[in-house]
């Protein structure tokens, strides 16, 4: 239930999540990768059991606040997930049948099985709310007209970037916009593609694109890229995936033209680019001077970016748009220039993510909440948090203190063979549950802190002695630049405050470089006097209501 | 009737410590020997350095018996503190030998034994001014006299003085002239006795010596390194000996250093100590003691067998229990050596019985004990170790390999061959080890008396403690095989009576077994010669119907051992136990083997 | 006493030392004493003081006793072959093993009760030979694992945790190493790394019998007030009489003192020490006034550390005995078997 409430969408984020989280987990200053999060999430998601009787009932009694919201993608959900519950009528349009926007659009069904987005959209949309599905909003204005005291845009960015450049025309009936062709797949409308495929682009869509199209008959599918493989904006296990499914990714190839004969596309045609850095180290693509070169195909997906769309919107009810087209919203309230709509999601500020989707859905929600109850959107609750001593024992804490030393597992896959043949098979597996068990032993526990009680300590070194990543450190004081180089271990993360104590009996003080420590707890069971105490400290994100009163 | 014999009779010295006669009495008998006729003889000291009585026993046997017969022929009294049980102890018809300078009553001699007295003190008094050549010399002058009474040949004794004092003319002429002096006065004054030395060709190639230095001799050819001693008679010549040994045979040609190290310790426990460290470090390593030191050194043999760490201790056995009698003989450490250490635990024993074994079983304890990763015991005692011995001459194979057991070096550490301290590999109960410093990365470990996993992992489980028992006892099983095996001496005909016996007794066993069987008592002979218990023994416990253990202490410790280890029942051996002190005789085992015979049942053979 | 086994991941920045063995590979199993003991920080300062040295852990051989000092060898250099022997025994299997092969560095690791008690005379005699080891004392004043008896070093008057007064003398090591012989003596504190690892550095480099007495608080019986082994009562009395630092045999020489308060010493293995006084007049190559030092420091309370004796030059049981440079444990046959010749000449002699 916490994954749901905070996640909201636990399963698919488990399968799909671009995992902005892993990057800052711990694990990885240690160690080369970090905790598997994300796939952890899909874990906990799938190995549940019936949760229906925990999540709430759709609440009986309005609060008489109607709120609309447009688009069914993620961010409208998590507006709605924590609104429904507090009692506002919640009014959901959509274009498509099914509610899910992008989730169930773009993303492939390898990936992500289209029961889990049902189950998961299921749980919100079952919280009580009027679903207009299949009926796309054409007009801001008149939707203001039926008197809703709040709306919140979540449209998404709809469309595919195109490549206008020469035979795009010619050949256009081989030539697709990767997230519209996603789409159609997705839906049933696209089942085959040619033998010879190119992918134009180098980010997550592309790479679904690629691993669609070996699924749907592709045989030769290529991604070419302008950019270098390191720098292409697809996830690094994307990219490995699409390796793995023998998809070659050729790099610094800039697309010059579509080649065709006879109203039918031939190939594509491409300059060779170098990288170049210029004294800051700012990188451009110059030509190479080497010959073009001319790949072959029978299709070309393009998949060179999304753009954000907004014609619906009326330019003259008072909410304004910046020179790029966009909706000026606030990036903490995420309010409009028109105070009752708020906008979130890719719709506020161009295509991100799920996972961000839904973190501008809560924060949108506490703004709808507020606003409805005349409340100043600029003050923010903050989260909830409380520390709790987590000892048991002379060597026992109520936490999982010993970290394993594996590295971090693989997710296994489906038979390469078997998964190319079903577009519709998931190719992950996702962790069983002793593997996911194993996986989540590396966790380095951030939420358990080392309190330190200068009063009780004897300077006997324990601590010092036993910690595995040499954080403690008992030194004359000193200003931090000067104490940070002075440490057993240099503590170069200065994103990284230090924890320093008061003056010991010797003189000294005791500094604690957090950066690396595994929150193992062996200084707390080595400390003879209970200097050291392992603490357990808990976040409650705030979310609309509760809290926020 | 005085005694007559040719090459068959016992002289006996009786001198007073630290006068100097041990060396002239040693000439005695070799002198003896030279002239190709075997002897046996035998030091008999006290815990003392100078003053109190010293004998010297010499048994003069062409027939090659070479334990103590029991009862003296000829006594050269020189002691008058001794002379009234000296004189006692001379068999009827025997002679008398002594000092006449001064006049003794008659009531001091007996009648029935012929005496010869010599005017030695008088005699000495008379050629040599400084007291301690007056010393000296006598014992000279007595072996010229002796020598002439005796008919050995006087050039042989010569020939003896020209070695002992080769380069050194000037002692040689006057230890030749004090020989001369006291054959001479034999000559002019006296008649030669009916006792008679006889050139025979009866010693063949065979070597005198103790052995203690036989031992070490073996130790240095067994390839040890280490030796780390605390004085203790009966085995302190043993170190010394090593320490000889080593510094004539064990230098580095090229650099002159020391490819050994001898370090004699504060205790008996450092000295064990030593060795344990050395046996765990890699290098053949042992020490020599007595009974009192094994007791010191019980704990690190417990260590030595739980931890296994190869170790040999030459326990040469003197009277216990406590000092006891620290000068005499016993094989009294047999129980407090298989079982030393507190819990369960039992150690390989080798049991030599002449010089000629303690240089093999010397050598071959190394072997074992680098195979068997334990500390293993070669029982000597004072009559073996401190008497020089007619043995038969030491032999070595050059193509011999010391064994060093199962060692893993670096080679196959890091080719990747498991590795466990204690892991049970080729079924023998024998695990492989590392020395120190042998990998950089593997075959590290801790070594503990501690109850450990097979891995060497502190562990008080009791299945992984009991796994590791039984594995000490395979390998201790493994050890049965590996020990000397027992040697037969079958009876001329058939019999159901057996003697079971080992180490210094065998030569009196030998020469009882001979005189028993002229009396119509055959008897089926076993020597054993090492712990565990080769199958043979019990094999041949089961084959007869009574078995005589013959052994030199109170409490039949040989005879307790093989009822425990082999679950016999205890009427079926029969204890003869010569425990005074004294080397067991030849008569002693007749007689009492013969009355013990007598008491039961007659046997046929008996009844004729 | 911690169960679970220290997690293997480390800082990112430890750094290899010459051998490529970070700080962390010289650690051992994790201790099973009791939390705060001083005896953890000293293995700490073997670890620092054998990863500083480069010096490779499977040629360091550990040995120790029985006590709570004494299981310590467990807890470092986990690569290293060690030996837990017997009670007040450990000088002695560590003689063997030094005779057995020269070429590794013997540590000993005792205690208070091991070596001032049970092990007086094996300690006592291991330092006469000259035997090349490290000799550690760790010293507590009491004997832990039987829950708090006075030790043979606790000193006269002292209390123990249950109040009881000790009237018996208190031995003190150091000077019984200063009479026996020891060519390098020193003493330290569990609590003060900054002195120790450098002491450990020199001892270890030293060729001859090296003995550090190293007070070591039992946080659970023996730092109470009235302990005179206690964390606060050290640190109240402590009086070190120099510091120093080693420099290695291959390193530039760096350290900078003022001209007239640092000695360089030259080591046997090439190593320089650099010796920083503390103590006026305190001259660590004088063994007569080190002993009168000492008593007469001692009478007044205090608590004298920092390297106390040296005699660089020092000759070790090896080169006493004559033996061999190879070790003993690698002699072929060939050089240990006489042969049938040599035998057949013994056989001679004996006829």
């Amino acid at each position: 239930m916490v994954n749901w409430k905070s996640n909201v969408f636990p399963g698919i984020l488990g399968r799909t999540c671009d995992r902005p989280c892993e990057p800052a987990c711990r694990r990885g200053r240690v160690e080369d990768e970090p905790v598997a999060i994300c796939r952890l999430k899909r874990v906990a998601a799938d190995n549940k059991e019936d949760i229906t009787g925990r999540l709430p009932a759709p609440v009986a009694v309005s609060n008489g606040k109607r709120v609309a919201l447009i688009g069914a993608g993620p961010a409208s959900l998590t507006v709605a997930r924590d609104l429904a519950p507090l009692g506002y009528e919640l009014t959901l349009f959509d274009g498509e049948a099914k509610a899910g926007g992008m989730i169930r659009s773009q993303i492939p069904r390898f990936r992500l099985p289209e029961e889990v987005i049902d189950e998961e959209v299921g749980y919100v949309t079952g919280l009580g709310m009027d679903m207009r599905l299949g009926e796309r909003v054409d007009s801001l204005k008149a939707l203001l007209a039926e008197g809703y005291d709040a709306v919140f845009v979540g449209s998404g960015a709809p469309r595919g970037r195109d490549l206008d450049l020469p035979g795009r025309q010619e050949a256009a009936a081989n030539i697709h916009i990767g997230i519209d062709w996603l789409s159609n797949v997705s839906f049933g409308h696209v089942d085959k593609i040619g033998r010879r495929v190119i992918v134009l682009g180098g980010g997550n869509t592309a790479m679904d694109c690629c691993r669609t199209s070996r699924r749907l008959g592709g045989q030769d599918v290529k991604v070419i890229v302008r950019s270098g493989f390191e720098e292409m904006k697809a996830s690094p296990w994307e990219k490995e995936d699409a390796l793995h499914e023998d998809i070659p990714i050729l790099n610094y190839l800039v697309p010059k033209a579509f080649t065709h004969e006879s109203g039918r596309l031939t190939g594509v045609l491409f300059e060779k680019v170098r990288p170049e850095f210029d004294a800051k180290g700012r990188r451009s693509l110059v030509p190479s001077g080497e010959p073009d070169e001319h790949y072959e195909c029978d299709d070309v997906l393009v998949a060179v970016g999304q753009e954000n769309a907004f014609p619906w919107i009326e330019r003259d009810i008072g909410l304004a748009f910046d020179d790029w087209g966009m909706p000026k919203v606030d990036p903490l309230t995420f309010q409009s220039t028109l105070a009752k709509v708020f906008f979130g999601g890719d719709a506020a500020f161009g295509p991100k993510n799920i996972i961000w989707a839904v973190a501008h859905g809560h924060d949108a929600a506490i703004s709808i909440d507020k606003f409805c109850k005349a409340e100043d959107l600029a003050i923010r609750p903050p989260p909830g948090t409380s520390m709790t001593s987590q000892k048991m024992g002379i060597h026992e804490w109520s936490y999982d203190n010993d970290p394993a030393n594996d590295a971090r597992y693989r997710v296994p896959l489906l038979d390469k063979g078997e998964a190319l043949k079903d577009v519709r098979l998931e190719v992950e597996l996702g962790f069983d549950r002793a593997t996911a068990y194993r996986e989540t032993q590396r966790c380095l526990n951030c939420d358990v802190q080392t309190v330190f009680a200068e009063s009780a300590c004897i300077e006997c070194d324990a601590c010092v002695d036993i910690c595995p990543t040499d954080c403690i450190t008992f030194t004359e004081n000193g200003d931090e630049a000067d104490l940070r180089g002075r440490l057993k271990a240099p503590a170069l993360n200065q994103d990284q405050a230090l924890y320093v104590s008061g003056d010991l009996p010797t003189g000294r003080v005791m500094v604690k470089d957090e950066d690396v420590c595994l929150h193992c707890g062996l200084c707390a069971e080595r400390c003879p006097t209970g200097a050291w105490d392992m603490q357990k400290f808990l976040l409650e994100m705030t979310h609309a209501g509760g809290s926020c009163r | 009737m005085p005694l007559e014999a040719l090459n068959d009779f016992v002289v006996k010295f009786a001198n007073v410590n630290g006068s100097g006669s041990a060396s002239a009495n040693s000439m005695f008998a070799k002198a003896i020997l030279r002239m190709g006729v075997p002897v046996a003889a035998r030091n008999i000291f006290p815990s003392n350095i100078q003053g109190l009585p010293t004998w010297f026993e010499v048994r003069v046997t062409e027939a090659g018996h070479l334990g103590r017969r029991g009862g003296v022929d000829l006594m050269v009294a020189m002691n008058p503190q001794t002379w009234d049980r000296d004189v006692a102890e001379i068999e009827p018809g025997g002679y008398l030998f002594y000092d006449s300078t001064k006049p003794l009553p008659a009531s001091k001699f007996r009648d029935d034994i012929t005496v010869v007295g010599v005017p030695l003190t008088a005699m000495c008094n008379a050629a040599y001014q400084l007291p301690r050549e007056r010393q000296l010399f006598k014992n000279i002058i007595y072996v010229g006299a002796l020598a002439a009474l005796l008919d050995i040949e006087i050039g042989v004794i010569e020939q003896l003085l020209a070695e002992q004092f080769a380069g050194k003319d000037r002692l040689i002429a006057a230890n030749v002239a004090a020989l001369h002096m006291g054959r001479d006065y034999v000559a002019e004054h006296l008649s030669p006795l009916r006792l008679k030395v006889r050139r025979a060709d009866k010693v063949g190639d065979r070597i005198f010596v103790e052995g203690n230095a036989a031992a070490a001799l073996g130790a240095v050819y067994g390839g040890a390194t280490v030796c780390a001693w605390y004085p203790i008679t009966p085995s302190t010549s043993l170190a010394e000996a090593f320490t000889g040994y080593c510094e004539d045979l064990r230098i580095d040609p090229e650099t002159g250093k020391a490819r050994y190290a001898i370090v004699q310790a504060e205790d008996e426990i450092a000295s064990i100590g030593v060795v344990v460290g050395a046996g765990w470090n890699g290098a053949r390593a042992f020490t020599a003691t007595s009974g009192p030191g094994v007791s010191l050194m019980t704990e690190f043999i417990g260590l030595s067998y739980f931890a296994e760490i190869p170790a040999v201790i030459f326990d040469v056995q003197r009277g216990g229990p406590s000092t006891g009698m620290p000068t005499r003989t016993q094989q009294a450490d047999l129980l407090a050596a298989a079982y030393a250490g507190h819990g369960d635990t039992k150690h390989p024993l080798l049991l030599p019985a002449d010089p000629g074994e303690c240089f093999e079983m010397g050598a071959q304890a190394f072997d074992l004990a680098d195979r068997l990763q334990t500390t293993v015991f070669v029982m000597l005692d004072l009559d073996i170790g401190m008497n020089e011995w007619l043995t038969k001459p030491f032999e070595w194979d050059d193509d011999r390999k010391l064994d060093r057991g199962k060692v893993l070096g670096y080679d196959e550490l890091e080719a990747g061959v498991e590795f466990g301290r204690y892991l049970e590999v080729d079924g023998d109960g024998i695990p492989y080890r590392t020395y120190p410093g042998a990998h950089p990365t593997k075959g590290g470990y801790f070594t503990r008396g501690t109850s450990r996993n097979p891995y060497a992992r502190y562990s008080e489980e009791g299945a992984v403690y009991v796994g590791n028992m039984e594995r000490l006892l395979r390998k201790f099983d493994t050890a049965r095989r590996l020990v000397p095996s027992p040697v037969l001496r079958s009876a001329t005909r058939s019999t159901r009576e057996g003697v079971i016996y080992f180490g210094s007794s065998t030569p009196a066993v030998h020469e009882a077994l001979g005189s028993l069987e002229h009396a119509g008592l055959h008897l089926d002979a076993l020597r054993v010669r090492g712990f565990p218990f080769a199958d043979e023994i019990f094999e041949f416990i089961a084959a007869h119907d009574r078995v005589f253990v013959i052994e030199q202490n109170r409490d039949a410790q040989l005879r307790t051992l093989l009822i425990n280890e082999g679950e016999i029942d205890p009427s079926r051996l029969t204890a003869v136990l010569h425990y005074d002190g004294t080397p067991i005789t030849a008569r002693f085992i007749t007689e009492t083997v013969t009355r013990l015979m007598s008491e039961r049942t007659p046997m046929p053979e008996a009844a004729e | 006493m911690t169960y679970i086994t220290k997690p293997q991941l480390h800082h990112p920045q430890l750094k290899p030392n010459a051998l490529g063995y970070t700080r962390r590979d010289y650690e051992g199993a994790v201790s099973t004493l009791c939390a705060g003991c001083g005896h953890d920080s000293i293995s700490s300062a073997i670890i620092q003081a054998c990863y500083e040295l480069d010096l490779p852990p499977h040629r360091v051989a550990k040995l120790s006793g029985i006590g709570c000092s004494s299981k310590t060898p467990d807890y470092f250099l986990g690569n290293s072959h060690g030996f837990n022997t017997v009670h007040g025994r450990m000088p002695s299997v560590l003689t063997g093993a030094n005779l057995a092969n020269r070429d590794l560095i013997y540590l000993g690791v005792s205690g208070d009760g091991d070596s001032a008690s049970i092990g007086l005379g094996q300690f006592a005699h291991s330092i006469r030979r000259g035997v090349n080891m490290l000799y550690i004392v760790e010293n507590n004043g009491v004997y832990g694992l039987t829950k708090g008896q006075f030790s043979a070093t606790s000193d006269k008057g002292s209390k123990s945790k249950k109040g009881v007064v000790n009237h018996d003398a208190g031995i003190d090591l150091v000077s019984l190493a200063l009479q026996m012989g020891a060519t390098f003596v020193a003493r330290s504190f569990s609590g003060d790394k900054n002195q120790l690892v450098p002491l450990i550095k020199a001892a270890l480099s030293h060729k001859g019998a090296a003995f550090i007495d190293c007070i070591s608080p039992c946080v659970q019986f023996n730092n109470h007030a009235g302990s005179t082994k206690s964390y606060d009562y050290v640190r109240e009395h402590n009086e070190a009489v120099n510091r120093m630092d080693l420099v290695p045999a291959r390193s530039a020489i760096t350290i900078d003192y003022a001209p007239g308060e640092t000695v360089p010493v030259a080591q046997h293995d090439g190593s320089v020490l650099h010796l920083h006084k503390l103590a006026e007049h305190y001259d660590p190559s004088d063994r007569v006034g080190a002993l009168a030092y000492l008593q007469a420091r001692q009478a007044l309370g205090e608590i004298v550390t920092g390297l106390l004796f040296l005699d660089p030059g020092a000759r070790d049981l090896h080169e006493n005995l004559g033996t061999v440079d190879v070790p003993l444990n690698t002699l072929s046959e060939r050089e240990l078997g006489p042969g049938a010749a040599a035998l057949a000449k013994i056989n001679a002699s004996l006829r």
